[in-house]
């Protein structure tokens, strides 16, 4: 019990209250631990009468809660100066003057009352060499006091006005009869003598922001202004100017000013017994049943849910859950069920998101971790057959993270290890034999570069304007520049490698063609969407076979038929011998990208890679062909895109299009490959952009294609597939010793 | 008018608790003493129950102020008192701007009369609760001829508080509850037909006044009274009035709970 209030208390209202006190709180501890110190004080016998006895009782048996340390709002409310101009409640002139309070007691009032670091507005009535005087007329930030006829003066001395920057003397700034809002610096009660700064240290720390200085009338404080309009008004009563206000009709005002004040209205102060907040229970409040409510309702359509679930009413079973977790959004067992029931139709990844939902509110839900485990082990399974090894492997451990004991996840995390190990291995090995192959080959490539030097002398004869595309460059840039281009290309995929991003692509693009411009025998299209600069790309290689070995392809067909009906292996494997006239040029192509994939970008890239070398076999040995199959692949995939309409056959026709225009189509392979991987979602779309594309290759009059496919036509086809060969050759024989490994692998 | 009495555990519930009470007290109770009894009951329920839905104190001062012109009208023996209740609320929510969702009103009255029980399942008997709230709010805007929306004390309290509060020492002010006890004094003043006997500012005056003669708080005196200023037609004789009844409510607290 707060005593000082209490003897606050007993000292306006006499014994008689303390008597009151002693009878009502006989029973209370608190009251008797102070009742001696109480009782030291002798207090004034109020003659009281009956109204007085009944307030004294009243206030006698609420003592305990009017008097309790708790019962006052503890946050100091700081002092907020409001927008006036926004008004949020309505600010009223100061009530002395209403009251009529006589001059003598203001001042006494004023002189108790105001303290250091309050704000003073007053208007300069002399000013001297060591200060200026300021009759007060104000006070601002918060106390509202009616002083102005008081006719108060306030010193500001000379160096609490702070200089003007250009070092004039600081006072002739201020004029007479100027308006200053100023701090309080010191107050002197006893000579009744005020001194005020400019200076905003000196300023209480919740006043700091007000600007201190010469005011305009506009800025006078609305308290003020109002109080001169009733000054010299007679007929504006207080209640007259509140329902003046804008404030006043402010409909938050009430919530605004409990704010202020610093009173609660969610735990509302009362002076019942029964109202006191310690008796109400949180269990009992409005938003605590409603959830338990929400649970229960959305209990219920989940149990119905399960029996539609379990007699097979699969569409049924859905509903009633969405249902359930419309009634009850987070409802664990909905998000079971549901998750049970996505993982049932196929749709894992749902579910995964479903059940880990769900764990995160209860994380200690048995079926949910079960069910999150067998999920993750299966999606894992998927992947492992998409050769996305590393994705598969985070799945399995993430199922093991979940439940060490899951028998199916280790036995998968253990092949996968051994999977990813093998394959790290592999690229290793034919990163070492492509480094010895690139010296071995180097010499037939120059040869080969000779000859297609000469042929292209020939055609610049025949076709002086042609496309600017082919430029001509010294012979002697040939030899070297090969070598320099592969190695740009290297470079180049190193900078794109990790992007599986079309930007990245882009910027690649742009660079390649920048160099490109160098190499006559390799025009690159700028327009290429696709880079086959990618390396992931070669992942996606896998999944379109089309230059594989018959029994290759149909090996993987037959595995991925199984997995991904998208992938329509049967189908493309029919295109591997046109496919194999159509790589003429991938390896070409491919070269780059296989150097950077050698150097070990990634275990993916490295599985990738046997396909890849074996394609450039069949590329090699398309290119012993004659030039006919240039052509040959054109019709045939024409007629196969009509026929098939699976995604990869439509991809892989796309680019024996492509190809047959010799246009970069290891960047639409990779492309497609990369379609192909991303799987289910907007697959249709790039199809479509890049058959558009295609096609617009293909018929369009392309300086850069027509020459080009004419020179295919007319050069020999030793030429034109020489030119196709050159830093490639490089790989090619390694590519073949590596695909024949790469066979064996997939039977393991 | 029988038709809108709600079938189910409320009513029953709530007449037993209403008759046993009354039994309770003996016979000698008079007609009027009884009906005020329930009515400091049913209004204790509207408190409580607007502190359990988290309403602010104008709105539950606006259902209490319904709920006493409604049984004004009419008599209490033909209409049950906790449903009109109920429909107060609501429609309080509705009036001063913080709506309220019917399943949370019945929530929590259900569990008022039940305690610690399951809450209700969406079935008919909820279905039924809600349509006898929503067909009796009906009923009491009719009843009121829809002039449903009041002038209450509480901006008139905090304005007056705020002018008193310039008045004195800030140290003194900051050491003295006296916001915290006219709050509480006017919230709990809602319990009695007080309420709409006497004018808001006179209400907010009073609870004032007796708040700060509780602490001792000295005001300055001038040539007029501060709560002469603050409300012109205000005397002393009507603070005192107020004052009395307010302590009262008090007195059937201790009695009647």
């Amino acid at each position: 019990m707060d005593k000082d209030l209490l003897r606050q208390t007993l000292s306006y209202h006499g014994q008689s209250l303390f008597a009151h006190l002693k009878c009502e709180q006989s029973e209370n501890p608190d009251f008797k631990a102070i009742e001696p110190d109480l009782s030291k004080a002798s207090y004034q016998r109020n003659d009281g009468g009956e109204d007085k006895a009944l307030v004294e009782q009243f206030i006698a048996r609420k003592a305990d809660i009017l008097f309790a340390q708790s019962w006052k709002s503890n946050a100091p409310v700081e002092y907020v100066l409001e927008d006036e101009a926004e008004e949020p409640y309505a600010i009223m002139p100061p009530l002395e003057q209403f009251m009529e309070v006589s001059f003598e007691e203001r001042r006494n009032l004023l002189y108790r009352d105001m303290e250091r670091g309050d704000i003073v507005i007053g208007r300069i009535n002399s000013i001297r060499d060591f200060g200026f005087f300021v009759t007060l007329i104000c006070m601002g930030g918060g106390l509202e006091r009616d002083i102005e006829d008081l006719e108060l003066t306030a010193l500001c001395p000379l160096r609490d006005v702070p200089s003007n920057g250009n070092h004039d003397d600081p006072l002739s700034y201020y004029q007479m009869n100027d308006l200053i809002r100023a701090g309080v610096k010191d107050i002197d009660r006893y000579h009744e003598k005020i001194t005020i700064s400019l200076q905003p240290s000196s300023l209480a720390t919740n006043l700091v922001s007000q600007k201190l200085g010469v005011l305009s009338k506009d800025d006078l404080p609305l308290h003020y202004s109002r109080s001169l309009r009733v000054a010299n008004d007679n007929t504006e009563t207080y209640e007259r100017v509140l329902e003046g206000t804008l404030g006043y009709s402010n409909p938050l005002n009430v919530e605004y000013l409990l704010g202020k004040i610093g009173i609660s209205d969610t735990q509302p102060p009362s002076l019942m017994r029964g109202l006191q907040s310690k008796h109400f229970l949180e269990e009992d409040f409005a938003t605590t049943i409603r959830k338990k409510q929400s649970a229960s309702w959305a209990l219920k359509c989940v149990r119905i849910g399960v029996d539609h679930f379990k007699s097979g009413r699969y569409v049924e079973a859905m509903n009633e859950y969405n249902k359930a977790l419309e009634i009850d959004t987070n409802n664990v067992e909905a998000l079971v069920a549901r998750g049970a029931l996505y993982a049932n139709k196929g749709s894992l990844l749902k579910a995964i998101t479903d059940f880990e939902l769900a764990l995160e509110s209860c994380p200690t839900h048995r079926n949910a971790k079960k069910y999150l485990c067998q999920t993750l082990v299966e999606r894992g399974g998927q992947l492992e057959e998409e050769e996305k090894l590393v994705t598969a492997e985070g799945f399995y451990r993430k199922a093991l993270a979940l439940d060490d004991s899951f028998p199916d996840a280790k036995e998968a995390l253990r092949k996968i290890e051994l999977l990813i190990q093998k394959s790290l291995k592999l690229r290793e090995e034919m990163a070492a034999r492509e480094a010895e192959k690139a010296k071995n080959v180097e010499t037939s490539a120059e040869k080969l570069r000779k000859i297609l030097k000469e042929e292209k002398r020939m055609k610049r004869k025949r076709k002086r304007s042609s496309s600017s595309s082919t430029s001509s460059s010294s012979s002697s840039d040939r030899s070297s520049s090969s070598h320099r281009k592969s190695k740009k290309k290297k470079r180049k995929h190193r900078r794109s490698s990790r992007g599986g991003k079309r930007q990245q692509r882009v910027s690649s693009r742009g660079n390649w063609s920048a160099a490109d411009d160098e190499e006559e025998w390799y025009p690159a299209p700028p327009n290429t969407s696709a880079s086959f600069l990618d390396p992931k790309s070669s992942r996606y290689r896998s999944f379109d076979v089309p230059n594989r070995t018959e029994e290759h392809s149909q090996h993987y067909s037959k595995h991925r038929s199984q997995t991904h009906s998208q992938h329509s292996l049967p189908s493309v494997s029919t295109n591997a011998p046109d496919n194999r006239g159509r790589f003429e040029d991938d390896p070409f192509d491919i070269s780059p990208l296989r150097a950077e994939c050698s150097k070990g970008k990634g275990i993916c890239d490295k599985t990738g890679d046997g396909e890849v070398n074996g394609r450039e076999m069949e590329a090699s040995r398309g290119r012993k062909k004659s030039q006919e199959c240039h052509f040959g692949p054109q019709e045939i995939p024409r007629s196969s895109e009509k026929d098939k309409n699976s995604r990869t056959s439509s991809t892989s026709s796309e680019h024996s299009s492509k190809s047959s225009r010799n246009d970069l189509p290891s960047q639409s392979r990779i492309s497609t490959y990369r379609r192909s991987d991303s799987g289910r979602y907007g697959i249709t779309e790039r199809d479509k952009e890049e058959e558009n594309r295609g096609i617009r290759r293909s018929d369009g009059g392309d300086n850069r294609s027509s020459p080009y496919t004419s020179r295919n036509g007319k050069s020999s086809a030793g030429g034109s597939q020489k030119k196709e060969l050159p830093s490639n050759l490089l790989d090619l024989f390694s590519q073949i010793a590596q695909f024949e490994k790469e066979k064996c692998k997939p039977q393991k | 008018m029988d038709s809108f009495v709600t079938p189910g555990s409320m009513e029953a519930i709530s007449s037993v608790y209403l008759t046993s009470a009354g039994k309770r007290d003996g016979d000698t109770e008079t007609d009027t003493s009884r009906e005020m009894k329930t009515h400091f009951r049913v209004c204790r329920f509207i408190m409580e129950t607007g502190v359990k839905l988290g309403m602010r104190s104008v709105p539950v001062a606006t259902a209490c102020v319904l709920y006493h012109r409604f049984f004004q009208c009419v008599s209490v023996s033909l209409y049950e008192p906790y449903l009109v209740a109920m429909s107060c609320i609501y429609l309080a929510g509705k009036v001063e701007e913080q709506h309220l969702r019917t399943r949370d009103i019945i929530n929590v009255c259900h569990r008022y009369f039940h305690h610690s029980s399951d809450p209700l399942s969406c079935d008919s008997e909820f279905w039924d609760l809600r349509d006898s709230v929503v067909q009796c709010e009906l009923l009491v805007l009719r009843q009121l001829n829809f002039h449903v929306s009041f002038q209450h004390p509480h901006k008139y309290l905090l304005h007056y508080l705020l002018s008193v509060k310039s008045l004195v020492n800030r140290h003194a002010w900051s050491r003295t509850p006296v916001a915290e006890t006219s709050w509480a004094l006017l919230r709990d003043c809602y319990h009695g037909t007080m309420c709409v006997r006497h004018a808001p500012q006179h209400i907010a005056i009073a609870t004032l006044y007796l708040a700060l003669h509780s602490y001792g708080v000295e005001l300055p005196v001038g040539q007029r009274e501060w709560w002469q200023v603050l409300c012109e037609d205000v005397t002393k004789e009507h603070i005192d009035a107020i004052i009395s009844d307010l302590l009262h409510l008090y007195d059937m607290e201790a009695k009647w709970t």
